[in-house]
């Protein structure tokens, strides 16, 4: 396992709107989940996830409610909503697109090793 | 991204903010617990697992700071943090706190209450359709600074030729007996042409206006009441509707009800109803004796309307030339507006400025706590600085607490304007167009605007000071510790101090002006002792006296009775009364000394008056002899004189048996002056004591007044008055009063003015007094161990208390001496108010000043006093 590497700016939101599209889940739950999701390559700080819950929340795409947990714990659990839920379509898309066009130029011409 | 989702999550986040970061924290606490329980689960100890979960974390706070810059309601959120740590630390300093609110409070208060009133009396609209079209028609001559009223020739002229004029309607205002609906009274009424509603575009709330119909002589008696005289007497305006009633004895239908607050109406006519004017056909040019009132048309200019009725007077001229000779007289428009504000802008503009100048002082002073305060922070603000807050940071602590104080005092003085608005209402009747004052929304916005410039003026030295406090700090922290006098900040105090000097001088002096003025006016001899003398007013009605033989043996009898009543012991009649004004002003021409042919002819009060008043009033024969019983009726007309006037008409010489034709009467036998008499003060306090007294039963008038002197108390002799009438004629209503009332009334006026100023000149000393004490004992604190020093060295407590003294005296006389430079710019306008007294007055000027440095002196002295007991030892032990 080698160091984290760092998110690309923009991916968190796509990252945690993935995570959620399964099933709703509190911030621990959402780290850990994008964690095995990414075979440990990503780890999000908390630093950067709860902002980044509220703003999403703030955006329409996430509500949040208090649950209880499996282990009888009161935790914050955020769901998707109907708007999260395209716009986890639209950023897969475009991410897909995005991703293939730097993976065409990448591919392009003799590699000179890494920039 | 949803519009609704982002504005809920963000009031939430600044209405709920307590719950916010308890849930937040929860939230991270789960987080954590979370994660050492995973830790542990994969086999660390819980000691580790814990340290290794909370360094993973990047520290709780830190977390808490990213998510709270995510809510999107930080820049909000630190205003009402600044607004929190300024509410906090005005508390901790209650003193301070209430000081200033009170100040500025009252300051913000009289400021509301005088802008409520100037916005009302001098420049909100008058309450009719298009009244800026409206002009009140009156008579100018040359040379002559007021506006006289119209004559039936004039008004004629102007109804028949006028091009200027949509409508055009006269009034005469004049008080009659009502009786036919509850207790007989007599009311002010108005009597007008049916032009005159029209012209003014008003519309009853009941029934119909005066109209042209009503005109002819053979018409049915009406009467228009006002809204508070139908409820009165009738319940309602509706009820009023076709009653009867009866004013001076005639018959008349009530035929409509004006709305309320119609009580005054054109130019300061003050009528409980309204009846109809006719016009009698004129037999001379003269009296003046009509308002008139006109509405402009459309497309025609005041200017247009005074060329218009220029022409007019110009044609009237020769026609009537034999009775009036004054070339110079001109039928002339003015605003409405103008002429109903009148002279009163005069005195709003006084209190105006005695209310900005308070204010101003009120400001300064507190601006100078605040900066005290600042002064206080310095460290704290040095420390801050240099751990990096930006300028602006340290200033928002200031200028949020310049704000809360502000917003206090300007709710406070909102409360207190409201009430000086209402006790203005009740009692400043003479006021005019005082009946529609209220505290509306000009005046509001005026106060929450003046409240936004104090707080950013009380707020401006301290903000100074901490911006300042953060670029030294930047230089070289801590080193405002070592100096330790702030000499900036000091200077700035000093100059704040100088400010409220300059402020309260003016003020002082215009307080001691008006008073010496005041005392002046209650120096006036009056020419006659009101102390025990009582009045009762009798009117006759033209129904039941119609012609002059029953009028001549009304008051004969009148006369008679008088002089036999047991209980009085002196009494006489006279159709006016000092101190005036009286409304009958005369013309006259000396056949010895002829105006020339054209010009203005001399004007008098005329007072008629029987030989009694003389007596009872006390007013001395100087020469020639009094009226007697053969001067009356058909005898040749004679008048006394006033020495006042005797001696400007005849300087040096004799006025006795000089004759003159009066009222431009060429065609009357002359008058002849048969006495001289001493002066009373008719025209009010302040005018000349010219006057001309004609024999009562010669010019016959409708209305008279009793003065009587009684043998016992001043209500014995009213009643005695009272019964007396009523045993001549049962229905006469007698409208009683004292002299003393009618010469305190004179008084009230300028002594509220007097007594206003003065208010604002005690608060704007106390204020400098107050600002100078804190900036000496300040000097004192911080110069304790430069004193102890000096002490030590031997200077003695006399030089210390004479340097601390001095050093602020400095202040104070320069403040001073602007002041006196800005009050000498005044000079000219203050000299309007006064009476007898020069506004650059010597004395008033230095006595004004050295009291203000006397306070000044007093306010030193303490602090004075109190550095040069500074022990030494201890004085330069300390840090």
């Amino acid at each position: 396992m080698g160091e984290p590497a760092e998110l690309l700016q923009g991916s968190l939101e796509l990252l945690v709107l993935k995570a959620l599209s399964l099933a709703p889940m509190h911030g621990w739950g959402i780290g850990q989940r994008i964690d095995q999701m990414s075979r440990q390559v990503f780890h999000v700080t908390q630093g950067s996830l709860y902002p980044a819950l509220l703003r999403m929340v703030r955006k329409g795409w996430l509500r949040s409610e208090w649950r209880v947990t499996e282990n009888n714990r009161r935790a914050r659990y955020y769901l998707l909503t109907a708007a999260g839920r395209r716009q986890l379509a639209a950023q897969t898309e475009a991410w897909r697109r995005a991703s293939g066009a730097v993976n065409g130029i990448l591919a392009f011409g003799p590699s000179e090793g890494r920039a | 991204m949803s519009l609704w989702s982002d504005w809920s999550e963000r009031v939430r986040a600044l209405l709920f903010p307590a719950r916010r970061e308890r849930e937040l924290a929860e939230e991270l606490r789960f987080h954590l617990e979370q994660d050492i329980a995973d830790r542990v689960r994969r086999g660390d100890d819980p000691a580790r697992a814990r340290r290794a979960a909370l360094a993973a974390s990047g520290g709780v706070e830190h977390v808490k700071e990213n998510v709270r810059d995510a809510s999107g309601v930080r820049p909000l959120q630190n205003i009402i943090a600044d607004f929190r740590h300024a509410l906090r630390s005005l508390r901790r300093d209650p003193m301070y706190t209430v000081t200033a609110v009170l100040v500025l409070g009252l300051g913000l208060g009289a400021g509301a209450a005088v802008l409520a009133v100037a916005d009302s009396v001098l420049f909100s609209p008058l309450p009719y359709a298009a009244a800026h079209r409206l002009v009140r028609v009156g008579q100018l001559f040359e040379g002559s600074t007021s506006v006289w009223q119209l004559s039936t020739v004039d008004a004629q002229a102007i109804l028949g030729q006028q091009r200027s004029f949509e409508s055009f309607g006269l009034v005469n205002g004049t008080t009659m007996g009502l009786s036919g609906a509850g207790t007989p009274e007599r009311i002010p009424v108005g009597r007008v042409t049916a032009g005159f509603f029209r012209a003014l575009a008003i519309a009853p709330v009941a029934g119909r206006l005066i109209g042209p119909a009503d005109e002819p002589e053979d018409a049915p008696p009406v009467v228009v009441f006002s809204h508070p005289l139908a409820q009165l007497r009738f319940g309602s305006a509706q009820g009023a509707l076709g009653r009867s009633v009866t004013l001076d004895g005639v018959s008349h239908t009530v035929v409509g009800v004006l709305p309320p607050g119609r009580d005054i109406l054109g130019p300061g006519i003050r009528g409980s109803a309204w009846s109809v004017l006719r016009l009698p056909t004129p037999t001379r040019r003269g009296p003046f004796w009509l308002r008139g009132v006109g509405r402009l048309r459309a497309d025609v200019s005041v200017e247009d309307a005074r060329r218009d009725l220029a022409r007019i007077s110009e044609r009237v001229y020769p026609l009537w030339a034999s009775s009036f000779r004054d070339q110079t007289a001109r039928i002339t428009p003015m605003p409405l507006l103008d002429s109903i504000v009148g002279g009163a802008g005069r005195s709003v503009a006084l209190f105006a400025a005695g209310v900005i100048l308070v204010l101003l002082v009120a400001i300064v002073n507190v601006a100078t706590l605040s900066l005290v305060r600042a002064s206080a922070r310095a460290p704290e603000l040095g420390v801050r600085a240099a751990l990096g807050a930006s300028p602006l940071r340290l200033a928002r602590l200031p200028l949020a607490e310049g704000v809360a104080l502000a917003a206090a005092g300007g709710l406070l003085g909102l409360g207190l304007a409201a009430l000086a608005v209402r006790l203005v209402a009740r009692h400043a009747r003479n006021l005019p167009r005082v009946q529609d004052l209220a505290l509306d929304g000009t005046t509001v916005l005026g106060l929450l605007l003046a409240a936004l410039a104090t707080a950013l003026l009380v707020s401006a030295p301290a903000v100074l000071a901490a911006v300042r406090a953060s670029f030294r700090a930047a230089r070289r922290a801590g080193d405002a510790r070592r100096t330790g006098v702030d000499l900036g900040t000091m200077r700035l105090r000093r100059s704040l101090v100088v400010a409220q000097f300059a402020l309260a001088l003016p003020l002082l002096l215009g307080a001691s002006l008006l008073f010496r003025s005041f005392l002046e006016l209650q120096k006036v001899n009056p020419g006659f002792d009101p102390g025990p003398l009582v009045t009762g007013s009798v009117s006759l009605p033209t129904r039941r006296f119609p012609e002059y033989p029953e009028v001549q043996r009304f008051w004969r009898l009148l006369e008679q009775r008088l002089a036999e009543a047991p209980a009085l012991e002196a009494a006489g009649l006279a159709d006016d009364l000092p101190p005036g004004p009286i409304g009958n002003v005369n013309n006259f021409d000396l056949l010895d000394r002829p105006v020339p042919p054209g010009g203005a002819e001399h004007l008098a009060p005329w007072l008629n008056a029987n030989a009694d008043y003389f007596q009872v009033l006390g007013i001395r024969l100087l020469e020639g002899r009094p009226f007697g019983p053969a001067d009356s009726g058909a005898a040749p007309p004679v008048v006394l004189v006033s020495r006042a006037w005797a001696e400007r008409y005849y300087p040096g010489e004799s006025a006795v048996g000089r004759r003159m034709i009066e009222g431009g009467c060429t065609t009357c036998p002359p008058t002849t002056v048969v006495g001289v008499v001493s002066d009373v003060k008719y025209q009010g306090l302040t005018a000349p004591a010219e006057v001309i007294y004609g024999p009562l039963t010669q010019s016959l008038p409708r209305t008279a007044h009793i003065v009587a002197r009684g043998r016992t108390t001043r209500a014995d002799a009213v009643r005695a008055v009272r019964e007396l009438v009523s045993s001549l004629d049962p229905e006469l209503p007698v409208v009683e009063g004292t002299l003393q009332a009618r010469m305190d009334a004179a008084l009230a006026a300028p002594g509220r003015s007097t007594a206003v100023l003065s208010g604002f000149a005690a608060v704007a000393v106390l204020l400098a007094a107050l600002g100078i004490f804190g900036l000496t004992s300040y000097a004192v604190r911080q110069r304790r161990r430069e004193i102890g020093v000096r002490i030590a060295l031997g200077a003695d407590t006399r030089a210390i208390l004479r340097m601390i003294v001095g050093q602020g005296l400095r202040s104070a006389a320069i403040g001073t001496t602007i002041g006196l430079g800005l009050t000498l710019l005044e000079a000219r306008w203050l000299q309007a108010f006064l009476f007898e007294v020069p506004a650059t007055d010597p004395l008033s000027l230095l006595g004004a000043a050295a009291g203000l440095l006397l306070v000044a002196l007093g306010a030193c002295w303490l602090p004075g006093l109190r550095g040069s007991r500074i022990d030494p030892v201890r004085a330069i032990a300390s840090d």
